[in-house]
């Protein structure tokens, strides 16, 4: 799919970063990614990695030239996924992802996912942010 | 004649070996003390010469040779020829399960009826072996170590290790298995200093038929603690890329500012009453073992409250003393502090390198703990692989050595168990938002159970480095049946190269300026 347009981030980065005080913010995410650059994609998981301290998810993103790039998004952490019951096989390869993030502050195509659905609208992931839910 | 006194002979020295061994309470032979292997194995399996950093050593394999597949057996010799870098230990990565039982370094054994602790001076790495019949409730996730259930055959401790993935070595040598692979584990003690260990490997993907190899641990008599090796934060001191603190780490001197440290500045804070329904052991002491997670309420961002704002969530507050919450700092540790905020500073966290987070910021990372709880030990075990000893007798260590985790020894007072903790390395920050310790902080701790699901948590820091008196914060711990995963930090860490383009941007734009 495609990146959304630059009037469609403006009004997505106003309405997320409301949202985003609640959320994942903590001092490793300030010093590493950026929240004056809100980024909205959509695109096929290729990989997701169940890492600590932050899972990552990997999706291709297809750009308005019509190339493809593949993000590194970075989610909680994967023992925080697997108490709330997800589980490796919950996210193949080939998911379809829509996906609000703030971009790394080194511009490269790394972000920090803000929230996360399927295409039909499920959220991914629900539950708050850094703190294990047993 | 001869088949008789034979007979008596074997006999005799079936029941001395079975008398000899020390037992538990249960009567299981007790498997706990300070433990290294006698063989070379870790360097590799199978007999092998001596080679540049690798001692030579017999085979500990039943038959001598590691039966592989014939693509597999390739794969091992390529793994061979490139295991200067392609070892997963040559990264301080997990070892795995038996690797990490062939190391050339020590361990000790903690036991109760439920579990069965294993901590590793290597990396600070440790096994939490659960005495059960039940699957792990985490069956089917994948990690470093897997998940590990025992039970008692008799006087042997057999253990199944399940769920491994396929990223560690058996040893050295490139030695190797796959995701497939189920190890089980057999513990025996020989002698009251003996202790045999076999594993037998079966991974139907890589061998053609399931194998064992067997190793001797002696008993350690030296010391009677476990010390540190830190892997991958000496690799990193070593290299440049974690840098000394002159203001914070042994042996900083207190700095000259003319404010003299007021030791006995305080107030004096009861402790709590014990919950009349709270759990207990035989003897009548609290029971505080299992399964936790701090009610950390934004501790990892700051101890002192404040409302969150763009680079830092906020915190409720912990402290306790003084009153009006606000940590004593002496001038440049409460100018250092606020720069911690700054997105340049987030690389000098230590746990952003997953190097140990230290205390108490042990207990807030945030991630859980488990606690092992034997009449001499109370061990707590970090999901964030590392191990924290309290000895509730015995000596502090030299002052010259000094430790991430420090050294502790407590004892219980009523019910409320009291650490006092010292010989720390400065190294670690006490959160993310970087509230400064020094190699001078001695702590003292009280864990008293209130609830038979809480436990009252209150830590007293003394540290004339960056404070002007002694503090105290507190926080409930809540306790809930549950397992430990694993946190591989190292071993995933994707965040530490943005952190560190981060510093380098502002340090290169500094140097500009000059």
């Amino acid at each position: 799919m495609q990146r959304l347009g630059k009037a469609a981030l403006t009004i997505l980065g106003i309405v997320t970063t409301c949202i985003a005080n609640t959320a994942s913010a903590h001092h490793a995410f300030a010093a590493e990614f950026d929240r004056e650059k809100p980024v909205s994609l959509r695109g096929r998981v290729t990989e997701m990695r169940w890492a600590n301290p932050h899972a990552w998810i990997y999706i291709d993103v297809e750009n308005d030239d019509g190339s493809v790039t593949n993000w590194a998004l970075e989610t909680r952490a994967a023992n925080n996924l697997i108490r709330l019951g997800w589980r490796r096989e919950d996210l193949p390869a080939g998911t379809e992802l829509v996906v609000e993030a703030w971009q790394a502050r080194n511009d490269t195509p790394t972000a920090s996912i803000e929230s996360v659905t399927f295409s039909d609208g499920r959220s991914l992931f629900v539950g708050s942010p850094d703190q294990p839910q047993p | 004649m001869r088949l008789v006194l034979s007979l008596i002979s074997l006999f005799a020295a079936g029941s001395v070996a079975a008398q000899d061994v020390p037992r538990a309470a249960s009567g299981r032979p007790d498997l706990q003390g300070i433990w290294q292997v006698v063989e070379r194995a870790g360097y590799d399996l199978e007999a092998h010469a001596a080679r540049h950093d690798m001692k030579a050593g017999l085979s500990v394999v039943d038959g001598g040779e590691i039966p592989y597949q014939p693509w597999a057996a390739a794969q091992k010799a390529e793994n061979f020829a490139s295991r200067a870098t392609a070892d997963p230990l040559a990264s301080c990565y997990l070892p795995g399960v038996p690797r990490v039982m062939a190391l050339d370094y020590p361990f000790q054994i903690f036991q109760t009826d439920d579990q069965v602790a294993l901590t590793f001076e290597w990396q600070q790495v440790y096994r939490l072996i659960y005495v059960s019949d039940e699957p792990s409730p985490y069956a089917g996730v994948e990690s470093w170590m897997g998940h590990s259930r025992g039970r008692w055959d008799g006087d042997v401790f057999v253990v199944d290790v399940t769920d491994q993935n396929d990223r560690t070595w058996l040893d050295s040598a490139g030695n190797f298995h796959s995701a497939a692979m189920q190890v089980t584990e057999r513990f025996r003690l020989e002698d009251s200093d003996t202790l045999a260990y076999e594993a037998t490997i079966d991974d139907p993907d890589v061998f053609t038929r399931p194998w064992t190899l067997r190793l001797t641990m002696k008993r350690q008599s030296h010391g009677d603690r476990l010390l540190e090796y830190q892997c991958q934060a000496e690799k990193e001191e070593a290299n440049g890329a974690f840098e000394r603190d002159e203001r914070t780490w042994y042996p900083a001197p207190v700095p000259d500012d003319g404010v003299a440290f007021d030791a006995d500045a305080g107030i004096d804070l009861p402790l709590p009453a014990a919950g009349e329904d709270v759990r207990r052991l035989a003897d009548g002491t609290p029971d505080i073992s299992g399964w936790y997670m701090a009610d950390g309420g934004g501790a990892n961002y700051g101890l002192e409250a404040h409302p969150g704002h763009e680079l830092l969530p906020p915190s409720r507050g912990h402290v306790v003393d003084p009153a009006d919450g606000t940590l004593p700092y002496r001038t440049w540790a409460r100018a250092e502090r606020i720069e911690r905020e700054m997105p340049y500073r987030g690389y000098d966290d230590p746990t952003a390198h997953c190097f140990v987070a230290g205390l108490p910021r042990s207990h807030y990372v945030p991630a859980p703990f488990f606690v092992v709880q034997t009449p001499t030990h109370v061990v707590f075990l970090h999901e964030r692989m590392a191990w924290r000893l309290i000895r509730l007798d015995g000596e502090f260590l030299p002052d010259t050595i000094r430790l991430w985790q420090g050294d502790s020894i407590g004892r219980w007072e009523g019910d409320s168990l009291v650490v006092e903790s010292r010989n720390f390395n400065g190294k670690a920050w006490l959160n993310e938002t970087g509230d400064v310790i020094s190699h001078m902080e001695t702590l003292v701790e009280t864990y008293t159970p209130v609830s038979p699901t809480q436990v009252h948590y209150r830590a007293t820091v003394t540290d004339p480095i960056p404070y002007t008196r002694p503090w105290t914060m507190e926080m409930p711990f809540n306790h809930m049946d549950d397992e430990l995963l694993e946190v591989a930090c190292l071993e995933d860490n994707n965040d530490l190269q943005h952190l560190k383009d981060v510093r380098d941007e502002h340090r290169a734009s500094q140097n500009q300026g000059d």
